[in-house]
């Protein structure tokens, strides 16, 4: 264990609680997305940071841009659904989606 | 070539907007068709000559540069293939009449080729990051197709499960993280042979539980199943029909059974802790079906319950308890495919869901009910369907590894399950014909085609469930069984 | 080290910031700097071509489709927030941290030293020699978000 794997590991899961917390306690469906995106950003981070510690900076480079890609095509896909339901609801509040219960 | 199983349905999906610009139905729904056709001759006919030897791995090349896409065949996996590639076709051949009013059948054909590549992928991979990875092309194409009808239900469903998908994909990818920093290695062979050797027990307790939300989410088990009772009942049938009968198997269940059974190796805790979240699942679910009075939702609650059995099965561990629960996966993912796509057919000719405007439908509907009926009793678990035989080896397997507690539980959340779905059959099927159902009619050819394919499978292999046993699920079961050396002694490196 | 630190602490800020921030296009482009900030701090990991899709594609091509969603839906701006939650959510979120700073420590000093030495070679190598499986899934989930979008913003011509 070194000190700047603990460091970079410390930043991800802050970063990861953090959107965690955004998923829950936003209403906004485009701060939802934003939320997944900070998620994102902590796991990157924590790949990278693993790779980098174990020396295998080079497959951790690998992943992490696959998952890059795999965030675009999410994020496009998730902005499409939000576009067709603010269509329907003419606007962005989750609450507004309560027609199915869980 | 079992790189096919992905790059077929890939590239046919990449052509198919051309195709579409040619002819709008019949070569896009031909052409999906015959992929899928192909993939499940070649999984049931060269599929067992292939691994007769063991396990394959294959190394692509390419214009004869080793480019080392690696990915290995072995029992476990040719069952998934030959579920996917079967309930995929049915699916697929009822969608060629049910998708008609949906519009754009080449974009959705390729958006349903792209999931079945995914499952495919998730099944043939050797790797950790591989199994994310293709967990996430399943799933990104599932979101469109559960918002495929474009109304407000849809949409808000695949939002939801948008949400709760990313949350376990995210989870998936931690656990990832956490076993590349424990071995530096991200390969099932490699990590489990450092696994092994390694004593870090609260590291790979954290793994383990975070595979078991990430995965959980994806099987629906209980508590993490909130977002399968609004998904699977808005999608279009065909695509209900997938979702329950495959997806949440390959990307919950499979990958789950693979990386515990095969690369953690099952611990007597997590054993334990497979068993109840499954039981748990089971009762629960059964109990919120029996209140459903959506005909799609009963049938989403029935599959988180019906999961809860295989995980129950599978996580007991035994060489039987396996097979029973690998069956049951198989026995479920055909009769649950068939009811999902029944009810389908009877959304089509009625325009509802909703049990109580139902009723009487047998009578303008044979062929549908019949099937309708075939699958629900496949599921409760009546002599002499293929349901019937899955459920008795688990429960004899509970009672021969010494858990008669397990047993009783399944065998009274059998007879729960069956009455629900007597429930559904006299609410929607028998009874009195309401009057404004006189005009119904049966379904059109290709749904009820399909249908009638899923029925007779149901049947006939509880007929013939003996072979159907020692050729597919004995060879898959003892992969499993095998527990960690499948994967670090016959994929050998 | 230090600069290493600095560009993590502005990292978490910016991206708590634009979970807390009212304003959608403000909440967009803080993302945009935090993304910014990780690409840097990727580069100065080592790990340049990580770094560069960082920048390009999750600071630039993802901001924009963040921005266009926005200008897109612009008159359901005013989804109100909870109150509770923008008090409760930075005092959670501190417990966290001081959580995750703890328990990290402690569960880091367990992790046991790797056998394998370190990987060699160039990054090309090792993306092709040991990762090419994951192009096929970079297209596979490509084609998928395409289809997705392609299927979303149809035009419908019967259904509903």
């Amino acid at each position: 264990m070194t000190n700047t794997w603990y460091l970079y590991l410390f930043f991800a899961v802050a970063l990861i609680a953090a959107g965690l917390l955004g998923l829950l306690a936003r209403r906004n469906l485009i701060k939802l997305l934003i939320a997944v995106e900070i998620v994102g950003k902590g796991v990157s981070l924590l790949l990278l940071s693993t790779g980098l510690d174990r020396g295998h900076i080079l497959t951790a480079q690998a992943l992490v841009i696959t998952f890059i890609v795999v965030e675009v095509s999410l994020i496009a896909t998730a902005m499409a659904l939000v576009i067709n339901i603010y269509r329907h609801t003419k606007g962005l509040d989750v609450r507004k989606l309560a027609k199915l219960k869980g | 070539m079992i790189i096919l199983f992905v790059a077929l349905p890939l590239v046919v999906a990449a052509v198919l907007p051309l195709v579409g610009r040619l002819s709008r139905r019949v070569l896009p729904d031909l052409l999906a068709n015959a992929t899928l056709l192909f993939l499940l001759v070649y999984a049931a006919v060269a599929g067992r000559a292939l691994i007769a030897g063991g396990p394959v791995l294959q190394h692509v090349a390419w214009l004869g540069e080793a480019v080392n896409i690696r990915m290995s065949l072995d029992g476990f996996s040719l069952f998934m293939l030959l579920s996917v590639s079967l309930v995929g076709l049915a699916a697929s051949l009822f969608a060629i009449d049910y998708m008609e009013r949906y519009g754009d059948k080449a974009t959705y054909h390729a958006l349903y080729l792209i999931m079945i590549a995914g499952m495919n992928g998730l099944v043939l991979a050797t790797d950790l990051f591989s199994v994310y990875l293709f967990l996430e092309v399943a799933a990104v194409a599932s979101y469109a197709l559960v918002a495929y009808g474009l109304g407000h239900d849809e949409l808000e469903a695949a939002f939801k499960y948008l949400m709760l998908s990313v949350a376990a994909s995210a989870a998936v990818l931690s656990a990832v993280a956490v076993i590349f920093g424990l071995t530096g290695s991200l390969d099932f062979a490699a990590v489990a042979a450092a696994l092994g050797g390694l004593d870090a027990g609260p590291a790979v307790a954290i793994a383990s539980a975070l595979f078991l939300m990430g995965f959980g989410l994806k099987a629906a088990l209980i508590p993490f199943h909130a977002w399968l009772p609004d998904a699977h009942p808005s999608a279009p049938a065909p695509i209900s029909a997938v979702l329950s009968g495959l997806l949440i198997k390959v990307s919950g269940v499979y990958a789950l059974t693979r990386i515990f059974l095969n690369v953690f190796g099952l611990t007597p805790a997590l054993s334990a802790v497979l068993m109840v979240l499954g039981t748990v699942s089971l009762v629960v679910a059964a109990f919120l079906a029996l209140g459903q009075k959506d005909m799609k939702r009963m049938l989403a609650y029935s599959s988180i319950s019906q999961v809860g059995y295989i995980v129950l099965g599978i996580g007991l561990g035994t060489p039987l308890g396996i097979a029973g629960g690998l069956f049951h996966l198989f026995n479920h993912a055909l009769a649950k495919g068939l009811l999902f796509l029944t009810s389908g057919s009877v959304q089509h000719a009625t325009g509802t869901r909703d049990l109580d405007e139902m009723g009487g439908l047998a009578k303008r509907m044979p062929v549908t009910s019949a099937a309708n009926l075939i699958g629900a009793l496949s599921i409760a678990g009546v002599p002499p369907l293929n349901g019937f035989w899955s459920k008795l080896i688990i429960i004899i397997a509970l009672v021969q590894a010494g858990e008669p507690a397990f047993a009783v539980i399944a065998v009274l959340a059998s007879v729960l399950t069956l009455w629900y779905y007597l429930l559904m059959q006299r609410k929607a099927f028998f009874g009195r014909l309401d009057p404004k159902w006189a005009a119904v009619r049966e379904a059109p050819f290709w749904m009820t085609a399909a249908t009638v394919l899923l029925a007779l499978l149901c049947v006939g292999i509880g007929i013939l469930f003996a072979s159907t046993v020692s050729t597919w699920i004995q060879p898959a079961a003892d992969v499993l069984a095998d527990g960690v050396r499948a994967a670090a002694g016959s994929w050998g490196f | 080290m230090i600069v290493q630190t600095a560009l993590l602490i502005g990292l978490v800020l910016f991206s708590v910031l634009a979970l807390l921030v009212k304003d959608l296009l403000r909440s967009a482009i803080s993302l945009a700097a935090a993304s910014l900030l990780l690409g840097i701090v990727f580069f100065r990991m080592g790990a340049p071509y990580a770094a560069v899709f960082e920048i390009s594609v999750v600071a630039g091509l993802i901001t924009v489709l963040f921005v266009l969603t926005i200008a897109l839906t612009k008159a359901g701006d005013e989804v109100r927030e909870s109150r509770i939650a923008n008090v409760v959510f930075p005092l959670v979120f501190v417990a966290f941290v001081v959580i995750d700073a703890l328990v990290m420590k402690s569960l880091l000093g367990k992790v046991p030293a790797l056998a394998a030495g370190a990987e060699t070679g160039s990054f090309g190598e090792v993306l092709w020699r040991g990762r090419t499986f994951d192009l096929v899934g970079q297209i596979a989930v490509i084609l998928a978000g395409v289809f997705a979008v392609l299927a979303l913003f149809r035009k419908r011509d019967k259904h509903d």
